[in-house]
């Protein structure tokens, strides 16, 4: 298998000391094939809940950015109901310089503010901006019952 | 998956890491990385807005995106310059980088080395590298100036002579060796520069040999002898063609023209042009090419990879599909994709015959 040696020293790095709240590790079949948690953040609707993601670092990466999706359902306006997430740096604010590391920290603060003005569910971004309370207690129960 | 997985042992850093009780030198080591391969810079380029990036890592970003990686400032393969005082500073990282990690990670030696004083400072100096004229040349102003930084210089090179690795450096000058490819036996020290070439013979360099000899040489470079003429025709950037307009034969043409093959329909010849030109272009901005032949053989090894990778996946499915388990497995993962294209397709029906219409597919 053809592996840039920048992939291996990634998957090193977040093997041997991952983010707080993240954890990331390569299929044993596909080393560019990564299953991924992340726990919500604390302060948030998503507290407590711990999310199933998967990666995949296309043949281009890093000159294109991975491709990430959440596995476990999410009440949130930027992640619609198959998973896909709206999140700048995995479309055209993507760069070279970013890592996997990086690109789930940033989806771990998207978890902690979610943004209805740019919303990909567009149910969920408009229930979020009648009854912002309600939209919050709707994404706990989500949590609480798929998250756990 | 764990750390012990094969292919990640074969990825165990050649350069360690620093340790945190010394992050001044951290900071200097992460300093001299790329931020896109994560390696020390090879052949290092900076861009308008004042970031550097190896030139390969630069230029196949440019191709993506034209806007710097690190601060999303516009900029474009035209403004690439090389940054020479950069590729210095790597080069010279490069052969520290062992010494000063050896330092930090012994701090109890260090203290030892400390006690027996800088005495044999200069002389350590003047014996040392007589090859490397210019970085001694360029420490020793800054030596003269101050007590006090003489003595921590003098302390490096005492502490770097009594390195066992540079003592085997230096005295392996005359021990000879066979290179593990081609098997010609060759003194060590030649032998990385030798496999870098391509395994072509290396001609022995001439050694300093004191004032008689640097005379010569400064003649040499006043009549211009040692240019070497017609170096600057072949030592031009390839420019790119328009992968849209161009057609296959000129696509062709081009690998022809630098010994390529000119296998496969046009977006392959176009990929294979592309990265060619990456690859060339890219070596034109490091004071340590590669042959082309070395090239070459990177480009080839690169597309051989790849084709690797695709028949595997597609021997996979194949293989997969062959078993009734695996057949199973295809026709539940895909449930949904059917039940979809079945619904759609009722649903057209329907609206093209109207409402009285039967289901006409019916899928058991």
């Amino acid at each position: 298998m053809s592996l840039p040696k920048r992939i291996l020293k990634e998957t090193e790095r977040l093997l041997a000391d991952s983010p707080p709240g993240i954890t990331a590790a390569p299929k044993d079949d596909n080393l560019r094939h990564f299953d991924v948690t992340v726990a919500g953040p604390d302060s948030s609707p998503y507290q407590g809940g711990v999310f199933k993601l998967e990666l995949f670092l296309p043949e281009e990466y890093p000159m294109n950015p991975p491709k990430v999706r959440f596995l476990t359902k999410v009440y949130h306006p930027n992640i619609d109901k198959l998973g896909r997430i709206c999140l700048d740096i995995l479309k055209d604010k993507w760069s070279p310089a970013l890592q996997i590391r990086t690109v789930l920290l940033s989806i771990q603060a998207l978890l902690g503010a979610p943004n209805p003005d740019d919303p990909l569910a567009n149910d969920v971004a408009q229930h979020w901006k009648d009854d912002e309370k309600d939209a919050i207690a709707e994404a706990k129960r989500w949590t609480q019952q798929y998250a756990q | 998956m764990d750390l012990n997985h094969p292919l990640l042992a074969s990825a165990v850093d050649l350069l360690p890491p620093f340790p945190s009780s010394h992050p001044q030198i951290q900071r200097l080591d992460r300093s001299l990385y790329c931020q896109i391969c994560k390696e020390l810079f090879s052949g290092p380029v900076s861009i308008p807005c004042g970031h550097s990036f190896c030139s390969r890592c630069i230029r196949g970003s440019l191709e993506v995106m034209k806007k710097c990686p690190s601060c999303n400032e516009p900029a474009s393969e035209g403004s690439i310059r090389r940054n020479r005082a950069l590729e210095e500073i790597v080069d010279s990282w490069e052969e520290a980088r062992p010494i000063i990690h050896g330092l930090t990670s012994n701090n109890s030696r260090k203290r030892s080395i400390m006690n027996t004083g800088p005495k044999n400072a200069f002389a350590a100096e003047s014996t040392k590298r007589p090859r490397k004229e210019s970085t001694s040349r360029s420490v020793s102003p800054v030596k003269q100036s101050s007590d006090k930084k003489e003595e921590i210089d003098g302390d490096a090179d005492d502490m770097i002579a009594l390195d066992p690795y540079t003592n085997m450096a230096e005295s392996s000058e005359d021990v000879k060796a066979s290179c593990p490819l081609c098997d010609i036996t060759m003194p060590i020290r030649d032998i990385s520069r030798h496999i870098d070439l391509g395994c072509q013979p290396i001609k022995p360099r001439p050694k300093s040999q004191g004032r008689e000899n640097l005379k010569a040489d400064w003649k040499k470079v006043f009549s211009g002898a040692g240019l070497v003429k017609g170096k600057d025709v072949e030592l031009k950037k390839i420019t790119k063609p328009n992968y849209s307009l161009a057609t296959p034969a000129e696509l062709r043409s081009v690998l022809q023209s630098y010994n390529l093959s000119t296998f496969g329909d046009k977006p392959a010849l176009a990929h294979r042009v592309q990265e060619w030109i990456l690859l060339y272009n890219s070596n034109l901005d490091t004071s340590h090419p590669k042959s082309l032949g070395a090239l070459r053989a990177k480009l080839n090894e690169a597309e051989a990879s790849r084709r690797r990778d695709k028949e595997k996946g597609r021997e996979e499915m194949a293989s997969e599909l062959k078993t009734s388990d695996g057949l199973a497995r295809y026709a539940q993962d895909t449930k949904g994709e059917f039940e979809r294209l079945r619904r759609e397709i009722m649903e057209r029906d329907k609206k093209r015959v109207g409402s009285g219409a039967e289901a006409p597919i019916e899928i058991e």
